[in-house]
């Protein structure tokens, strides 16, 4: 079970389980931004490449309309996914 | 070892989730260590539906080993051979402006897999991980 919802002052919450089958249900809610954002992770419990692809494009799309995405609380088997994908150095994770 | 079929379709990675769990419990073993079996699982069989020409109806995963090792098999049947360790490495010191689609989730299957085998046999693309699991 996968849920992603925008809240009040662009905080993003994800729960649940990010696979390949939710990446167009993601990208629908996260193409809505268009101001500085924070996702929550810390009801997260899992994440694929294909998940990590969604967060990557918006964290591109934001950065270049100069805003920015900031990652917060995640688990630390999630955060070593982040770590193996080199994305810890490049993304601004909390 | 315990082989399971799935329908060659994303849709199969909720029921694919539900055999490994239900495999580690058999075993006894943490099912926290659920999701990284299951990424493994999961990053191979879409790489496969992404990249391998052809394919049947059915995709056979197999779960097995013993002690703390899980030893994995997904097998694609009726498919050109499309040899996952021979693969590119993906992009990843780059900055992320300049980083090349792509590769990422065979980078991760690397990153934590303990081994990785490809045989290709009477059209079925065999790809065998190992996982040792620790506490």
């Amino acid at each position: 079970m996968f849920e992603i919802t925008l809240e009040d002052g662009g905080l993003i919450k994800l729960s649940g389980r990010f696979d390949a089958t939710q990446t167009e249900r993601a990208r629908a809610v996260l193409k809505t931004l268009d101001r500085s954002a924070t996702a929550d992770f810390a009801d997260l419990d899992y994440i694929s490449s294909a998940g990590l692809g969604i967060i990557v494009e918006t964290y591109k799309r934001l950065h270049d309309a100069g805003h920015g995405l900031r990652l917060i609380h995640l688990n630390p088997r999630i955060r070593s996914i982040f770590t193996y994908s080199g994305l810890d150095k490049v993304m601004q994770i909390e | 070892m315990l082989e399971r079929r799935f329908r060659r379709d994303l849709a199969s990675l909720d029921e694919i989730f539900q055999f490994v769990a239900s495999y580690l419990k058999s075993r006894g073993l943490d099912p926290g260590h659920s999701t990284d079996v299951g990424l493994l699982i999961e990053e191979v069989f879409t790489n496969m539906l992404k990249y391998a020409k052809g394919g049947g109806r059915e995709v056979a995963i197999g779960l097995g080993g013993s002690g703390s090792d899980v030893v994995i098999t997904i097998r694609d049947f009726d498919v050109e051979s499309f040899d996952i360790t021979a693969a590119p490495e993906a992009d990843i010191d780059r900055p992320l402006a300049e980083r090349k689609a792509g590769g990422l989730g065979l980078h991760l299957v690397r990153r934590l897999a303990d081994s990785i085998g490809y045989e290709y046999k009477d059209r079925s693309a065999i790809v065998t991980l190992t996982k040792r699991l620790v506490p």
